[in-house]
């Protein structure tokens, strides 16, 4: 359960922690820009935003999961392991010897003390009732400001638009019916995506509507009954990432959820992992798996 | 069919069955085990059994999700069933004495729930069924669950009629009912297996469910149910009332408000004040020395050598672990730039993490002291639980909030829960150890609460989460000498009151006849305690057994006398403290894990083995 990161070395009594950290610093110096100040990510939303203007930081939190959860962007092996967001390791970090630290709010209890290390930029991905993706595309211009390098900003958000605006357009024969995005976490349980969240914000952007928009308050990890789906019978079902075996195994015979009209009528899709608290680039991965699912019709059966 | 229709016909209609089943089976459930341990505050919560299928179903659901390809009944079954066992042979050690269960009960219920939250932190994901398992919900989507536990509610039942007689005759007393020829020891098994399979199958369906077993009975006995025929229908059908009335009235809410949240939750919020009620009645239910103190602990006769040897191991091990590392790749010793480096890091977090051992383990040798239950920790005082729900409140209701703030709530909830413990000590004269359950009574409303705020929760949950096991990472060098000034004021203050803390394990008549003020003693000791879990949980989190080892390991070690024993147990607090921050650095590097999690992780098996010991 323990993430295990390195081969256990042996105990050196020559292997000095200073040089440790020199080395640290060397390995991940001479890559990516070596012009560009060093940039350590706490939040994943910020580490998006970082590989998107291309400054890859040199140093991140959890990246196992990380890496698990989203194919791209790609993280090279010699960026370093910063431990849990929740608690990463001050001391780790400070051996990278970062000239930024890149957080969010969820993380400001952290910022005093991260402060002491190097200078911190907390920019807002997340805020309940304020969709996310327009605070993803102006993080771009932020950290870019703060690193020294608008002109890598101006570039990612241009390539962002033509892409949302090229699959907008594929896209624009579903417009007919609106879409339901959720997340099966039993076999009566889900969860929704609102307007507030990623992936609502990315379909309001491609031009769809979303079933879900104005229902609740908040509306990402609330879990809601599965009969709510039942209150809109137009709309295309997409589940986003996997469904549990054991969810699996009983809505395949529960009466409730095949009397769904999206899933007797064959409008159920399912897209692949994405990470739902990401940034530019997990918003333009989703855009682009949704579109695939549709256009290629791959609705699945459960 | 219209779709209206399905959803009448496979969602609500099931949904209102189901509560009223599964609130019929835990009345049940509560009222076999109240007859059977001679117990009213027994149910399957308070008795950890239904932790114990939490556990087991969060540990498949990560490390072996395939199991549960059969569904989740094997495991939730086998994790009651061993719940049951440990609660039970830990009982059976202790003559089944009321209070002690239900200690030993929430002790493997918190550790439960700790491991469980361990586990789920540890794999870095937000797992959506857990919650949605933790909270307790009732919705439906066909009948195989209503059809499943009225198969179990139909053989419970049954085995409850045939077990009626056999419990009366019990009723009489052991003696008396093994002199009529019955075999008390079968009818007390099959009681027992009775009632964990009525509750391991609610959990196994809906998740947790708290305290309508507690509340069934209860309400039963207060309406006059006098013979046991009476008191098992009567809990059965109240259980399905209470049940029911709680899902209307979530409904109700959700109807209105568009909120969603798990019944469970809301049973929960039931468990605490009912227990608080239930606690005078529980006068004169148990059989006189039952809950009796350890034996007399061995007596070094020169204490000092053993308290200085104490002190240099403290000293060293902090200069040696101040001193090395990891780094990637490998162990390393710190050169002189590197230790200038990371010192003003260690320092704090070594000075607060030996600080809060030390506080912990005075609380905790108070606390024995005080109640004579060897089992007394301050993890059931409440003060924790209402520490985390002060945290959890400024979590949820500012956007983005600062350290002090935090700080400021997790204190406010800490002292509100002490205010309740202490109001209770102070109105009630009634033995000691009732004010434990008092406590836990608290904790269970405080983690009523949490489960309920993460089941509707937001990514905020995660916070919480997080925190409620333990960090000390954060922490800085004014925090950590204000946690160190505290803890050594609460270490001179219960060594100047050693007296007391001789006298009052003594009983009523021996304080009374040393003109000791019994009542302001008691809740100076208390409130003392208190503030010194309170100042430890705003940095371990509010889980960690150090206050209970300590002051074992002291009493085992020869300090027998309470200034010495508290002394004792101090040094010990702050060494397996200040190792077990080493360890939470250094066992998953570079992924720090939690400081109080860690020290579970070692205190647990010491809890499980001072269970299973019994008494001496």
């Amino acid at each position: 359960m323990t993430p295990k990161t390195e081969e256990r070395g042996s105990l050196s009594r020559r292997a000095f922690i200073s040089a440790a950290g020199l080395a640290l610093a060397a390995a991940t110096s001479g890559r990516a820009d070596p012009g560009g100040p060093r940039l350590a990510a706490i939040d994943w939303a910020m580490l998006e935003t970082a590989v998107a203007i291309g400054h890859m930081p040199v140093a991140a939190c959890e990246l196992i999961r990380f890496r698990a959860e989203s194919p791209t962007p790609a993280i090279p092996a010699d960026v370093v392991d910063l431990g849990l967001r929740g608690a990463p390791n001050f001391e780790l970090l400070q051996l990278v010897r970062p000239d930024l630290i890149l957080i969010s709010p969820y993380y400001t209890r952290y910022e005093s003390r991260l402060s002491r290390l190097a200078p911190v930029l907390n920019l807002p991905f997340y805020i309940p009732g304020e969709p996310p993706l327009p605070k993803a595309l102006s993080a771009l211009g932020d950290l870019a400001t703060a690193v020294d390098d608008t002109s890598s900003a101006i570039k990612a958000h241009t390539r962002a638009k033509a892409e949302l605006d090229a699959i907008a357009d594929e896209l624009s024969g579903f417009a007919d019916r609106p879409l339901c995005l959720i997340n099966i976490g039993d076999a009566r349980h889900l969860r929704a995506f609102g307007f507030d969240s990623l992936f609502g914000s990315v379909i309001s952007r491609l031009g769809l509507t979303n079933a879900w928009e104005g229902r609740t308050r908040f509306s990402f990890l609330a879990p809601v009954p599965i009969e709510q789906l039942a209150t809109m019978p137009e709309a295309r079902v997409v589940i986003v990432g996997e469904v549990p075996a054991h969810a699996q195994r009983s809505l395949a015979r529960a009466k409730l959820w095949k009397a769904l009209p999206p899933v007797s009528d064959g409008r159920l899709y399912q897209l692949p992992e994405v990470n739902a608290f990401g940034g530019l680039p997990s918003a333009l991965r989703f855009a682009r798996v949704l579109r695939d699912a549709l256009i290629r019709q791959q609705t699945v059966q459960l | 069919m219209s779709l209206e229709q399905i959803i009448l016909a496979y969602g609500m209609i099931p949904r209102g069955v189901i509560a009223l089943v599964a609130g019929a089976a835990l009345g049940l459930s509560g009222a076999i085990l109240q007859t059977v341990l001679r117990n009213p505050i027994a149910d399957p919560t308070t008795l950890g059994i239904s932790s114990g299928a939490q556990l087991s179903l969060v540990l498949t659901t990560i490390l072996a999700p395939d199991l549960l390809m059969a569904g989740r009944w094997p495991i939730a079954m086998s994790g009651a069933v061993l719940a049951a066992a440990l609660v039970m042979t830990a009982g059976a050690r202790r003559a089944f004495a009321p209070v002690t269960m239900v200690v030993v009960g929430m002790l493997v219920a918190l550790t439960a729930s700790a491991i469980a939250t361990a586990v789920t932190l540890a794999q870095g994901e937000y797992l959506l069924s857990l919650v949605i398992w933790n909270g307790g919900s009732l919705v439906q989507q066909d009948w195989s669950g209503v059809q499943a536990l009225t198969l179990v509610l139909s053989l419970g039942g049954a085995a409850a009629a045939l077990l009626a007689r056999p419990l009366r005759v019990l009723s009489l007393g052991i003696e008396g009912a093994s002199g009529l020829g019955l075999n008390v020891a079968a009818v007390r098994l099959a009681g027992i297996a009775v009632a964990v399979a009525l509750a391991g199958a609610v959990s196994a369906e809906l998740g947790l469910i708290g305290f309508v077993g507690l509340a069934g009975p209860a309400l039963a006995r207060s309406l006059g149910a006098r013979s046991i025929p009476e008191r098992l229908v009567l809990s059965t059908i109240l259980g399905a009332l209470i049940l029911s009335v709680c899902d209307g009235l979530v409904l109700i809410v959700a109807g209105t408000s568009g909120e969603m949240f798990p019944t469970g939750a809301l049973t929960g919020l039931i468990g605490g004040p009912l227990m608080i009620w239930l606690l005078p009645r529980l006068r004169g239910s148990t059989p006189p020395g039952t809950e009796a103190a350890e034996g007399p602990a061995p007596r070094r006769d020169r204490p000092m050598p053993l308290l200085l040897t104490l002190l240099a191991m403290l000293l060293a091990a902090a200069m040696l672990l101040v001193g090395i590392g990891r780094v990637p790749g490998g162990w390393a010793i710190l050169d002189a730039q590197s230790f200038a480096d990371f010192l003003p890091m260690r320092l704090p977090r070594l000075i607060a993490a030996a600080s809060a051992g030390a506080a912990l383990a005075t609380a905790g040798a108070i606390l024995q002291r005080l109640t004579g239950n060897p089992l007394a920790s301050p993890e059931v005082l409440g003060v924790s639980g209402g520490a985390s729900l002060g945290f959890a409140i400024v979590v949820y209701a500012f956007a983005a909030p600062s350290g002090a703030m935090l700080y400021a709530g997790t204190m406010t909830g800490g002292v509100i829960a002490l205010a309740v413990v202490g109001a209770y000590v102070f109105r009630r004269d009634m033995p000691t150890e009732r004010i434990l359950l008092a406590g836990i009574a608290v904790s269970s409303l405080a983690s009523a609460v949490l489960s309920a705020m993460m089941a509707s929760g937001d990514a905020k949950s995660w916070t919480v989460l997080a925190w409620l096991s333990g960090s000390s990472a954060t922490v800085l060098m004014p925090g950590a000498l204000g946690l160190l000034s505290v803890a050594s004021a609460i270490w001179i203050a219960a060594v100047a009151g050693r007296r007391w803390l001789a006298i009052l394990p003594l009983g009523h008549g021996v304080s009374a006849g040393l003109s000791l003020p019994l009542r302001g003693a008691r809740l100076s000791l208390i409130l003392l305690a208190g503030i010194a879990t309170g100042a430890a949980t705003v940095l371990v989190g509010p889980l960690s057994f150090v206050g209970l080892m300590a002051p074992h390991l002291a009493r085992r070690f020869g300090l027998a006398l309470p200034g010495l024993h508290v002394t004792g147990a101090a040094l010990i607090g702050a060494l397996l403290m200040t190792l077990a921050d080493f360890g939470a650095r250094m066992a998953g590097f570079p992924y720090e894990l939690p400081l109080g999690l860690f020290a579970s992780l070692i205190g647990a098996p010491w809890l499980f083995w001072l269970i299973m010991r019994g008494q001496r």
